[in-house]
């Protein structure tokens, strides 16, 4: 190889570092701010230069989980209760959503009844509506049957976003399953059933934990039905973040706080899941053997 | 004997799409009936409604005398190799054998279950797989497991759909040899689906040549030669397989293009047919060398023996050579076909029209 040749390579390279050094500050620049914020007390966030060496302030941490002294403060916002909103609706909306949605999706995989093609549109189609044209009516829905701004009509609202996700998402695992396994299972003097607990189940896992992360984050991160259908008491974490404040204004600190608790679970799940994910992007293609 | 599996006018369609049209066979207690045809004839489907698998839409399915046409898979004591998906990725080797001795119908107790596995996958020559993961089998040691798995138990009726069409050669014939002794030393029946047509009478007692979702003939082998009851039987049996020659019947004999004078009606016994019929012989019915023009269309020289594609007015056909020099591709060539062999066919429906008394 000549030297020049070398040169420009290393031209290259040196560029291509450069790229992934601002693409990466672009995205982690704003995190590593919303962090460092968290941690500055109301004094240090609003002095200017921005100080970068300051003593840490747990208060947004300790308001977020309800804990020490500055849950009773005056400035405190109430994040806890969202917090604890926020993990019920999304874990009992994503267990009762996968729950369904793999039951349903067998069915649909596996068996053929009249109207499978439509019904199988319908679980679709409850996805492609915009949330915000459908509101309106929610609401009135909610307020008649007193479900408004209580956790389990969010629950209600997790289970309906993501059962037609999670059935179509487990349909396309099944698929992947060969029918054979069943039949011998059924040849061999076994049940459906036991075929499908023993066997099948076993084989979807991953594609379990992939529709699990998926409903999860679309529960946790969900804005518009909770925005419009709580007031107080049922207020989930985003909603809350996006309305708080406190008798002496708006609480960056906690609001800061919350914004990183928000962010933390999204990135524990991804990574738990991160070796399914993988397979479970692939919708059960990469699965068979 | 007596008939182990006896499926009548089994009529199945997926989706609007018919695949069996009344399928008419009969295992007999003790016996391999091998299912030949092509892929799409119906094979797997015909398995699969005689292990309850598959509901027929029509028909009747009678296990060992008892009509099971309605009767749960599970309950129908038959065991089923696949032609692809076999062995159950969540359990390990020895337990995919085992699998069916578990079961809430066929349990044994688990000491029995330890020898029985043990002793069948010695049989297979699997014994040192047993703790293997399915996952890191080769194709061959697969199918091995999954021949294990049915033979564990002692069904009434083994269903066998292509079990060693994806293995190669060398493999495909020493498993076939073990079937075939397992079958000679426990008796058991077998209906065994191939598309091979070596694979069927290597292994077959009887045959069934299946297309378009019909039985077209069941037999020995030695009297489908005798009597093809389909131009479609001919080119499915033999190797190569049978000759055909477009003719025409007239009032003045059999007329084939290309051949001086016309073939004597009488030679194939009583006929059915007027006007465009194809005449059919067994390659092995036609000498070279003398007698009709032909052309060598293609040349396939194995060393150890050569096979002529050769082309006439009439048709095609494939010979192997019976010693002698090789011709060369392009060179002319005389055929003769023995006196009295051969069949009518009608050109049409493929049905076979001509009747020899006698000759079956």
């Amino acid at each position: 190889m000549s030297g020049s040749h070398t040169g420009s390579a290393a031209i290259t390279r040196w560029v291509m570092i450069a790229l992934l050094i601002l693409y990466t500050i672009y995205n982690l620049g704003p995190i590593l701010w919303l962090v460092i914020s968290s941690l500055k007390s109301r004094a240090d966030l609003f002095s200017m230069p921005p100080k970068l060496v300051f003593t840490p302030d747990f208060s947004g941490y300790q308001s977020v989980f309800g804990v020490g002294a500055a849950k009773d403060s005056a400035a405190s916002i109430g994040v806890f209760r969202s917090l604890v909103t926020s993990v019920l609706v999304s874990t009992i909306g994503t267990s009762v959503a996968v729950l369904l949605g793999t039951l349903a999706g067998y069915v649909c995989s596996r068996f053929d009844f009249r109207g499978k093609g439509d019904f199988m549109f319908f679980v679709l189609s409850t996805r492609m509506l915009p949330p915000v044209a459908v509101l309106v009516f929610y609401h009135m829905m909610f307020a008649q049957l007193g479900l408004a701004d209580t956790r389990i009509g969010l629950i209600l609202i997790a289970v309906f976003i993501n059962v037609g996700l999670a059935t179509w998402i487990m349909k396309g695992f099944f698929d992947g399953v060969p029918r054979e396994v069943e039949q011998i299972a059924i040849v061999n003097g076994y049940s459906r059933l036991y075929a499908f607990r023993k066997l099948v189940l076993p084989m979807v896992k991953g594609g379990i934990a992939a529709t699990a992360g998926f409903c999860f984050i679309f529960s946790w991160n969900e804005y518009a039905f909770a925005s419009i259908l709580t007031t107080t008491k049922a207020q989930t974490l985003p909603v809350k973040i996006s309305t708080a404040s406190g008798a002496t204004g708006i609480e960056w600190t906690q609001i800061c706080a919350a914004g990183v608790v928000l962010i933390v679970p999204v990135l524990i799940f991804f990574w738990l899941i991160r070796k399914h994910l993988l397979m479970g992007m692939t919708f059960g293609v990469l699965g068979r053997k | 004997m007596s008939a182990m599996l006896e499926l009548k006018g089994v009529s199945k369609a997926y989706k609007g799409k018919q695949a069996l049209r009344g399928i008419d066979l009969t295992v007999e207690d003790g016996e391999i009936l091998a299912l030949l045809g092509p892929t799409g004839a119906g094979k797997s489907s015909t398995l699969l409604t005689s292990a309850g698998l598959v509901e027929p839409d029509r028909g009747t399915v009678h296990l060992a005398g008892r009509d099971v046409t309605e009767a749960e898979a599970s309950s129908r004591d038959v065991a089923v190799v696949f032609e692809g998906f076999n062995l159950l990725p969540v359990l390990n080797v020895h337990d995919n054998i085992a699998f069916a001795l578990r079961s809430p119908k066929y349990r044994e107790p688990e000491a029995e279950i330890a020898i029985r596995v043990s002793r069948t996958a010695e049989l297979l020559r699997i014994g040192h797989l047993l703790d293997r993961d399915t996952g890191t089998l080769s194709g061959g040691e697969k199918q091995r497991v999954s021949i294990a798995r049915a033979l564990v138990r002692r069904p009434k009726l083994y269903l066998l759909d292509e079990p060693l069409s994806a293995l190669d050669l060398k493999l495909r014939e020493g498993l076939r040899a073990e079937l075939r002794q397992i079958h000679r030393e426990h008796g058991t029946t077998m209906l065994y689906a191939t598309h091979d047509y070596h694979g069927a009478i290597a292994i077959a007692d009887r045959i069934a040549i299946v297309n378009d979702g019909r039985v077209l003939q069941t037999g020995r082998i030695a009297d489908i030669y005798a009597r093809p009851a389909d131009a479609f039987v001919g080119r499915l049996i033999g190797s190569p397989s049978m000759a055909f020659f477009e003719a025409d019947l007239t009032g003045d004999g059999i007329i084939v293009p290309g051949w001086e004078g016309a073939l004597d009606p009488g030679r194939f016994g009583r006929i059915t047919a007027k006007g465009p019929v194809s005449l059919g012989i067994w390659p092995e019915d036609i000498s070279l060398g003398q007698g009709h023009e032909g052309r060598i269309y293609a040349l396939d020289n194995r060393g150890y023996e050569a096979a002529v594609q050769v082309e006439t007015r009439a048709g095609m056909f494939r010979k192997v050579l019976e010693g002698g020099p090789v011709p060369l591709q392009g060179e002319a060539i005389r055929f003769c076909p023995r006196p009295g062999a051969g069949f009518l066919f009608d050109r049409a429906t493929g049905a076979l029209v001509s009747h020899q008394e006698g000759g079956a």
